[in-house]
């Protein structure tokens, strides 16, 4: 099996992060919960945050039914939610359970109760909020599907605990933003070279290394941002 | 400098406690914010926070081979430099003055003591990163699945906004820069809007002439920011 890459130290889940007191009072408030389909849509009452343990999301921005672009991944580093930090009641983005699994889950109402209370939970927030701006701004226009794709699969395969998953050609380009024979191309180019197996819905991620090489700059910047404010 | 910036100019110092502002003030320096002006550049750390008053900056992504292309537009319904309060190290993206104008500038020091010790402050910037996040989302997703005029559009709207009147001045080479698109998309995207009617654009002054024809022009992005902004952001200074 193909380790992550090798310079990320999460988490188990990112409530490991917050000072004990903090944790132990959110660890009171947690049930756990199985993370499965579209977890909430754009511009709903938040009614819970979510603390994935395995399993992971992806934020999407959509323009229509059928078009859309992730925005940001969330797994055991992170959490959903993030905007009750912020003061904001309505989800910003459609969440969309994109690796099953399972993650503590705390209501609203208590949580926002545990961040009017905790100066540090506050200023954690903010920084992983920041976190995430920083995924927003990436690959726009410039990024080729090649590197794309591949930045998308590292940070898929960071948050899986495998290395394998199945995924349709067509959930990539709703994910990218890109038509269909788009990924078909570059993930054939990827198998080609011996970087994936991609057969029958189901990728395999073969050489970590050399993936790493191919995927655009924005894979690293998010790491480095997240080693530099979280952990 | 002709006229002194008024600090109610920028929505979100006109936003907050008289009380508070007030402590502010001495603190806030007017500036020039010239054309071109690069506030600061990605990956450093900032010395300051900006609140435009009358200038338009724009946040731009700058890729490793040096082509860029705007993920937000800041002018005076918000703050350049939320890394300084969201505890950010340096910043990811350069802000450049995209109109000349001018604006009021606090020190870091400052804007991190006020964040800390103000609840209303802090609610108060932490309700606009929240505006900037959809600002951003926004934008990527119109600039990966809507065409050139219906970008063109949500730009020209969205700058508009944030200005008096309803006239900009801006090259194509610059407007293609913030798109990141060719600057023959630009020049083509440009007279067709022109031909139909809803701008006229000649030597680099952009004038709108059919507002609501442009917002119906656009595609549904323009209006997604928009309504965002106004249901986090409290109502906009009368002009």
């Amino acid at each position: 099996m193909t380790m992550p890459h090798t310079a990320l130290a999460w988490p188990v889940c990112a409530l490991e992060l917050l000072p004990r007191a903090d944790r132990q009072r959110l660890l009171a408030l947690c049930e756990p919960f199985v993370l499965a389909d579209v977890l909430c849509e754009r511009s709903e009452t938040t009614r819970h945050v979510y603390f994935p343990t395995d399993g992971f999301i992806s934020l999407v921005t959509t323009v229509d039914e059928r078009s859309g672009l992730e925005v940001g991944m969330i797994g055991r580093e992170g959490m959903l939610g993030a905007q009750l930090a912020l003061r904001v009641s309505v989800t910003p983005l459609r969440a969309l359970v994109q690796g099953p699994g399972t993650a503590w889950r705390v209501g609203a109402a208590p949580f926002r109760r545990e961040v009017a209370r905790s100066a540090a939970l506050q200023r954690g927030l903010n920084r992983y909020v920041y976190v995430l701006m920083g995924q927003l701004a990436t690959c726009l226009r410039f990024h080729l599907i090649g590197p794309r794709l591949t930045r998308w699969l590292l940070m898929t395969q960071d948050r899986a605990h495998a290395d394998r998953f199945r995924i349709t050609h067509e959930f990539l380009a709703y994910m990218l933003g890109v038509r269909r024979v788009g990924i078909t191309v570059a993930a054939g180019a990827l198998q080609r070279r011996g970087l994936i197996r991609y057969h029958r819905g189901e990728l395999t991620i073969l050489d970590r290394k050399r993936l790493e090489a191919v995927a655009c700059d924005c894979y690293a910047a998010d790491c480095k941002t997240y080693s530099e404010l979280i952990r | 400098m002709t006229v002194a910036p008024d600090p109610k100019q920028n929505r979100l110092l006109a936003s907050l406690p008289r009380d508070e502002l007030g402590r502010w003030l001495p603190q806030l320096e007017p500036v020039e914010m010239p054309l071109g002006q690069v506030l600061y550049e990605s990956g450093r750390t900032q010395s300051h926070v900006y609140f435009p008053t009358t200038a338009i900056v724009s946040l731009i992504f700058v890729m490793q081979d040096g082509a860029s292309a705007e993920i937000a537009v800041v002018g005076n319904d918000g703050v350049v430099g939320i890394a300084l309060f969201m505890g950010g190290e340096s910043t990811p993206s350069r802000a450049l003055v995209q109109s000349a104008g001018q604006g009021l500038r606090l020190p870091a020091s400052a804007v991190k003591h006020e964040f800390e010790h103000s609840v209303a402050a802090m609610h108060l910037l932490l309700r606009y990163t929240q505006a900037l996040i959809t600002q951003m989302a926004q934008t990527a997703v119109c600039n990966r699945h809507h065409s050139v005029d219906q970008q063109l559009c949500r730009w020209l709207l969205l700058s508009l906004d944030r200005l008096q009147g309803s006239e900009l001045v801006m090259t194509q080479e610059l407007i293609a820069n913030m798109l990141g698109v060719r600057r023959e998309g630009v020049t083509e995207a440009a007279l067709k809007l022109q031909q139909t009617g809803l701008i006229r654009y000649s030597r680099g002054r952009i004038t709108v002439l059919d507002r609501p024809g442009l917002e119906r022009r656009c595609c549904e992005c323009y209006a997604v920011v928009k309504k965002e902004y106004d249901r986090l952001l409290p109502d906009r200074i009368a002009s």
